[in-house]
């Protein structure tokens, strides 16, 4: 009776302990820091008509669609290898996956659209964010 | 200290019958593994004398050691087949378990243990692949992470092992931590638990 009434109390401390410890490894393993990144800073040039500028580093192709462009993040969205820009569309080395110029999935194993990002005009940049 | 060496002790039988000794039956594969785990860690404690863990330095600081180091390259070709020589022989090894009918009662928990191990060598070797930073490095993980997203919890799991994205510097140092501390400290527990488990289960013959 005595006896099992100690071990009760030691497992809910014990799952208390447990619980507390889960709570703040959660929060201690997820820094505070999620600002916009900034994923492309360059000097302004103008997109070609039906065209696209490419920057692969950044992963990052500026396109455009009639007057309209529009910032695609090259990560495909497969397994994350960067896509080959071409004249008509968007191809991805690894697996094959193609997108068109909107980044919508033409043809697998990618089963979602390709991330569209924030582009800004700021002064005579093109600035790219997440 | 003295429960270590109490702990050694005990992992010796008292007695050894002939039967125990026969290679056709074990083919000494844990063993070979266990070989492999000690020299991955006396290789990997060398090397930690020169790897730089950030994501500028670290391809330069591997360059470094292949190039101006004596033994550099022979000690880093050491840790890379030996981890290789790791997983060969742990899988070849669950192989004569599950042949042999090892995993039978009373020996199922030291499977369970056994199969933990398993897993935390492959991730091990895993985290590992992340150090060097070079083209396959980036691109393996890059892509291994992403698989990630096919699990449930996934997202939470991948925001503990790349917070700021493959080739980041935190996503590096976190490989970095599981690869040289918390992995092998895990592994060595593990390791201890499934031989003393042997020992408890009156060593490897089959119960007759």
């Amino acid at each position: 009776m005595e006896e099992s009434g100690r071990r009760r109390r030691r497992l809910i401390a014990a799952l208390i302990a447990a619980a507390g410890a889960v709570f703040f490894l959660g929060r201690f393993f997820r820094p505070l820091t999620r600002t916009a990144e900034v994923r492309l800073d360059v000097p302004r040039e103008p997109v070609p008509a039906d065209g696209a500028l490419v920057y692969a580093r950044a992963r990052v192709a500026l396109v455009r669609d009639g007057d309209r462009i529009q910032a695609l993040d090259l990560t495909c969205t497969h397994l994350g290898c960067t896509v080959t820009v071409t004249p008509t569309e968007l191809v991805c080395p690894c697996h094959g996956s193609r997108f068109d110029r909107k980044g919508k999935v033409l043809e697998g194993p990618a089963q979602r659209p390709l991330k569209q990002l924030r582009l800004e005009e700021r002064e005579d940049r093109w600035v790219v964010t997440v | 200290m003295s429960f270590v060496r109490e702990f050694i002790a005990h992992l010796f039988p008292r007695v050894v019958r002939r039967n125990d000794l026969k290679l056709t039956y074990t083919f000494c594969l844990g063993g070979l593994a266990f070989t492999a785990f000690l020299l991955l860690m006396a290789s990997g404690l060398l090397l930690l004398f020169y790897y730089q863990p950030t994501a500028e330095g670290a391809f330069a600081s591997i360059l470094f050691l292949e190039e101006q180091v004596a033994g550099g390259k022979y000690l880093r070709s050491l840790h890379r087949l030996s981890s290789h020589a790791l997983l060969i022989l742990l899988f070849l090894h669950t192989l004569r378990v599950i042949w042999t009918g090892a995993y039978r009662p009373p020996r199922q928990l030291n499977w369970l243990i056994g199969f933990a191990l398993l897993c935390l060598a492959l991730f091990a070797g895993y985290t590992g692949y992340l150090l060097p930073m070079d083209q396959l490095a980036l691109w393996a993980t890059q892509t291994g992470m992403e698989l990630l997203h096919t699990l449930p919890g996934g997202g939470i799991l991948h925001a503990f092992l790349v917070p700021d994205g493959i080739g980041g510097s935190l996503s590096l140092l976190r490989f970095y931590a599981l690869h040289i501390v918390v992995l092998p400290a895990a592994m060595l527990i593990l390791i201890s638990l499934h031989f003393y488990r042997v020992r408890k289960d009156k060593g490897v013959l089959p119960y007759l």
